[in-house]
């Protein structure tokens, strides 16, 4: 089967039934993307698919239609997306694996609604768990990164 | 689109057997929509097949994505416990709001998680999936926590019906189910989830029966 | 082992570890110092300068031998020796370096002292300075956790970094013939009289061949740079895009994917089983039987797990009830002289002054929990040529490394252990089993990388829980002050529960019972705290902040209870209780951070807790508002001391983060035991607090304390108390058990 994945096209042999998450990480060795808990319930695998958010771990590689970006083709060490960079300047990550798949939900939000409240933050990134607690950065870095897409 | 009155039997062997359709583009009816012939069906025979519907409508399958102004979709039946103290239902986890597009399309869209795929089936306590993109009711079809009366006036009502004569409501159950939607879903839910009562087909008779003998409504 | 092990050391008595010590390898011994790990695998134009400077060509590579769990603690280490050293921020590389013994924690010892962090005397000062140092030193734990490590490194970093910048002077000289003290460093360079810069990396060779000057003098604190102040985390970068490696990112050529399926009656046997199903599917290389489970090795982690759900299995018994009932009638057993563990405060005599008294008395109880960090368990080995590879992210990497040797059964160099970054920790990677089912599978793969992933079920069901606990307590007010407060808690202990997995079994009572109940610094004139030991019942461990959230609980709702008999404000109540100065400030302050006695619109409530915990006194006050759908926690604010603060926007972060961890247990936290098996298996039956739930917190961070203290912990025990006390002022209902989902909704 074929998967684009941040701008480059794949061709894979894999089970019909393998999540995207999987074939990323085991099989394009793409490690931004985590495993937490593999039923949705964390948000530690989100990528996009065409710009929306999606759980990797509940979507099958073979059922992909679209684009894929990771955290990695979101941008890079050396040019980050707004988003990124708003993490960095509120320094939100702790132990850090959680945050690909926050930071993919709120580019996924801000490219849907450029200047959320904060009850639209709550919604949206809400179903994104963090053990750390960095959910205080979380907040303001979002709106930092909104203010720096043009929005707020 | 045009559909056949006629079950398609491989779709509902599959059904009564649990499996479910790898086939992308399984869009035939698979339900049979055979209603009685006019004045066979007494008032008390229409009651009791809106009771039946009545137990569909308020099982968690159908009622947990059918809310009101909220937008909120809930937890309720067996496999979301804990609830809050005096509750039999929660909130949907996560602060899930699907917005006034019905699908979350203002901040997350349910198909974030609940993934858009002619495959039914989905592990325990994951996010349930079907054949169109997962979403909520319109509003006006509120049917969480409803009486009976209440989810009968609707049903009967074409303004918050969507249009709909009985007919038009069974050929919706069996079209929607053609799609591989939440129709067909609420009855192969996969994931140890409790399906709803009866089947399909009895739902599509129901609605049919209680069609023919005049669409009573019972008192609450 | 692992945190069994580690914690048996550091609450065996200490004074008796140092003079056995001191018997068995004499003092030279112990004055001498531990090689210096760096030496065993120096490349190539590769130099170190003291334990923690690594400089070749491409510059200075500082080593921060602490795991980072997200607590910052590398970044605070690398600008405790750059401060020093003299190296630019954006320069500064890390790297967590192998285990040694040099790198032994000296300071996460206090905690287990059977004296009060808040005592000064000359006994308390001498145990404190002279007999803790040279036990830590005999024990040569590499441990990352007690919230040690900024006093754990606060010296001997700068220390270091101090060091290393004179050798490298040193060398400079020598090269030029002219007197060290003529010449400066800045930014990685040693800068001559006449302004010319040589950069470090040309001075290394030289400079590691010079003796290390002693009597260092540091700089004052007017001077730093770089300490005191809000530095960027060295790990922000790859942790916001991708690029940070944890364990389970590594990828080797030739790479192999496994989990575990292990039994689900912890610590019962794997009888026989049946994995026919499992290796007729295509990708299925290899099942690995286990004394208590299997190991599953495939192509990729997906076909893995999907075929350990394949594997029939015949599981023994565990040696714990089957039900929590069981459970908790174990714990309230133990409120028995047979039970007894310590009593280490009794003052006045809490027994008479009850005598005729109106006495309150009440029951508390919490549950297990487990740690459910982000990133589950697992680790990635590889056996070749006689060579044994460990990846793994832990908190304790001698620990780690013993195990490994004993599990294969190689020798000291052949095992290499490389700690990574870890997906949070909460003490959970203090333990050891995680990176043995690796060993296990490499060693039955020679020459092949295999990455064991636990499924987040084995992770959930197989954990080393936060023990179930009970308090219980008597008092009594008079004239609106507290006259006797008698309080016992009860739970399984952690240090007995950790002799299972090859700890030692110490006589003695475990302190992590008693943690932060017997040293608070309250003065009430009859005060006795009692800490009983339960039966063994299911593993238990090491969990932020070890015995502090449950016996925070306790105490600070039952002193909350004596305000409300004594019809007082609990905020003063505890005030005027309070008998030190420094602990006194921390809860003014929150009082005034938090504007305690601000009238609150309709339905809102405020609740307050105050915590000793890891010789940190933390204060929290919480906001609480009734809405339509619940509780909803609104506002936090929080107060510690530190005595030194190192890195102000880190020490924030981990004081909000830890609280945010504390309500998460507190509102929803539960594990629980239903037919001998864990009842919770994942994310949606151990939920765990969401960014809507989480309050807006402030965060005061002060330093009037004598000694620097750590802060990774001290911010989670307050969390519940406050929290419940907020309930209480709200609804006038006192809930005396956790989680508090089970009696109020929220929002």
């Amino acid at each position: 089967m074929e998967l684009s994945v941040n701008g480059q096209a794949h061709n894979l042999d894999i089970d019909e039934d393998m999540p995207l998450l999987w074939a990323l990480r085991d099989k394009l060795n793409i490690t931004g993307p985590k495993y937490g808990c593999g039923i949705a319930m964390c948000g530690a695998c989100t990528v996009h698919i065409d710009g929306q958010a999606v759980r990797s771990c509940s979507i099958r590689a073979s059922e992909v239609n679209g684009e894929v970006t990771t955290i990695e083709g979101l941008g890079s060490p050396e040019a980050m997306h707004a988003v990124q960079s708003a993490w960095k300047e509120h320094q939100v990550a702790q132990c850090g694996y959680c945050q690909p798949g926050q930071i993919m939900s709120a580019a996924s939000l801000l490219a849907r609604n450029p200047n959320p409240s904060d009850e639209t933050i709550d919604q949206a990134m809400s179903a994104n768990l963090c053990r750390c607690g960095t959910y205080p950065r979380i907040r303001a870095a979002v709106k930092t990164a909104a203010a720096k897409m043009g929005g707020a | 689109m045009k559909f056949q009155k006629s079950i398609t039997f491989i779709s509902a062997l599959c059904l009564v057997s649990g499996l479910t359709l790898a086939a992308e583009n399984s869009t035939g009816p698979i339900a049979d929509i055979n209603p009685p012939a006019k004045g066979t069906v007494t008032e008390a025979q229409a009651l009791e097949a809106f009771a039946r519907i009545y137990e569909v409508a308020s099982h968690p399958r159908c009622a947990n994505c059918h809310v009101g102004e909220d937008n909120r979709p809930r937890w309720s039946g067996p496999s979301y416990a804990p609830f809050p103290p005096g509750q039999n239902w929660r909130y949907h986890g996560m602060n899930v709001n699907a917005d006034d597009s019905r699908i979350g399309a203002e901040t997350m869209p349910c198909s974030t998680c609940h993934q858009t795929t002619p495959d039914l089936d989905s592990a325990p306590h994951s996010p349930p999936h079907f054949g169109i993109d997962w979403q909520l009711a319109p509003v006006e079809f509120e049917w969480f926590g409803k009486s009976p009366n209440e989810i009968c006036e609707q049903l009967k009502d074409p303004a918050r019906n969507g249009g709909r004569d009985w007919m038009g409501l069974a050929e919706h159950l069996v079209m929607d189910a053609g799609h591989r939607g939440p129709v067909l879903w609420g009855w192969s839910p996969s994931g140890d989830r409790e399906a709803a009562p009866f089947s399909l087909q009895q739902h599509v008779d129901d609605m049919t029966i209680w069609g023919v003998g005049g669409q009573p409504c019972p008192k609450d | 082992m692992g945190a069994a092990r580690t914690i048996a050391r550091r609450t065996f008595l200490v004074g008796s570890v140092a003079l056995a010590g001191g018997a068995a390898f004499g003092v030279h011994t112990i004055k001498k110092p531990y090689p210096n790990p760096l030496l065993d695998t120096l490349e190539d134009g590769e130099f170190t300068l003291t334990n923690y400077v690594l400089i070749n060509q491409d510059g200075v590579t500082l080593i921060t031998p602490k795991g980072e769990m997200g607590q910052g603690v590398q970044s605070t280490w690398a600008a405790l020796i750059a401060e020093e050293l003299d190296v630019a921020w954006d320069d500064v590389k890390i790297a967590h370096g192998p285990p040694g013994k040099a790198y032994y924690n000296a300071a996460v010892i206090e905690e287990g002292l059977p004296i009060s962090s808040l005592d000064h005397s000359g006994q308390a000062n001498f145990m404190r300075e002279k007999i803790a140092p040279i036990a830590a030193k005999v024990m040569a734990m590499q441990v990352t956790g007690g919230s040690s490590a900024a006093a754990d490194g606060f010296v001997k970093l700068r220390v270091a970094g101090a060091t290393a910048r004179e050798m490298l002077k040193n060398a400079a000289a020598k090269k030029l013939g002219l007197k060290a003290s003529q010449f400066m460093t800045v930014n990685g360079k040693v800068i001559t009289p006449d302004r010319e810069e040589i950069p470090y990396g040309d001075l290394a060779a030289d400079a590691a061949a010079l003796k290390m000057p002693k009597n260092i003098s540091l700089r004052p604190p007017s001077e730093w740079k770089y300490l005191g102040k809000s530095m960027p985390r060295l790990d922000m970068k790859t942790k916001v895009t991708g690029t940070a490696n944890f364990a389970p990112d590594l990828r080797f050529e030739g790479m192999k994917f496994g989990t575990v399926k292990m039994n689900p009656h912890l610590g019962g046997a794997l009888k026989s089983y049946n994995a026919d199903k499992a290796l007729a599917m295509k990708g299925v290389d290899k099942v690995i039987a286990t004394d208590h489970g299997v190991i599953i090795i495939a192509d990729n982690t997906w076909t893995a797990f999907k075929a350990a759900n394949l594997i029939d299995c015949d599981w023994g018994k565990a040696d714990y009830p089957d039900t929590m009932a069981e459970h908790y009638a174990a714990v309230g057993a133990a409120f028995d002289n047979a039970s007894y563990d310590s009593r280490n405060r009794d003052i006045g005599n809490v027994d008479t002054a009850l005598e005729g008294a109106e006495v309150l008395s009440a029951e508390y109880k919490v549950p297990y929990l487990a740690h459910a960090c982000m990133e589950p368990v697992n680790a990635t080995a590889m056996y070749q040529d006689g060579r044994l590879d460990v990846w793994a992210g832990n908190q304790a990497p001698g620990d780690l490394k013993a195990h490994a040797m004993e599990v294969s059964g190689l020798s000291q160099d052949q095992v290499h252990i490389h700690t990574q970054f870890m997906g949070g920790g909460f003490g959970r990677k203090s333990e050891v089993d995680f990176s043995e089912y690796a060993v296990r599978a490499a060693m039955a793969m020679k020459d092949t990388p295999v990455q064991i992933m636990w499924s987040r079920e084995e992770d959930m069901t197989h954990d080393y829980y936060r023990p179930i606990a009970m308090g219980r307590f008597r008092g009594s007010v008079k004239d609106g002050n507290i006259h006797a407060f008698d309080l016992n808690v009860a739970c399984p202990s952690i240090l007995e529960s950790g002799a299972e997995r090859g700890g030692p079994d110490l006589p003695g009572g475990d302190i992590t019972n008693a943690m932060t109940i017997w040293d608070q610094p309250y003065a009430i004139p009859n005060y006795r705290t009692t800490a009983w030991r339960a039966r063994k019942l299911l593993p238990v461990g090491a969990w932020r902040s070890v015995g502090g959230t449950q016996n925070a609980f306790f105490q600070e709702s039952m002193i909350d209870e004596m305000a409300h008999a004594a019809g007082r404000d609990p905020m003063d109540f505890r005030l005027e209780m309070m008998n030190n100065d420094v602990c006194k400030t921390v809860l003014e302050t929150v009082k005034d951070m938090s504007g305690w006695d601000r009238q609150r619109p309709e339905g809102h409530a405020l609740g307050c807790a105050f915590v000793l915990g890891f010789a940190v006194p933390t204060a929290e006050v919480i906001e609480i508002k009734q809405t339509n759908d619940g509780i909803k926690i609104i506002n936090a604010w929080a107060a510690v001391d530190v005595g030194t603060a190192l890195d102000p926007r880190n020490i924030e972060a981990q004081v909000f983060g830890g609280l945010n961890f504390g309500l998460a247990a507190a509102i929803m936290g539960e594990i629980d035991v239903k037919d001998g098996k864990i009842n919770q298996t994942n994310f949606h039956d151990y939920d765990s607090l969401r960014l809507y739930q989480a309050p807006k917190v402030e965060v005061e961070i002060l330093e009037n304390g004598k000694h620097i203290r750590g802060i990774g912990e001290p911010g989670t025990p307050p969390a519940a108390p406050a929290l419940a006390n907020a309930i209480f002022a709200l609804t006038g209902e006192r809930y005396r058990e956790l989680p508090l989902n089970k009696f109020v909704a929220f929002a």
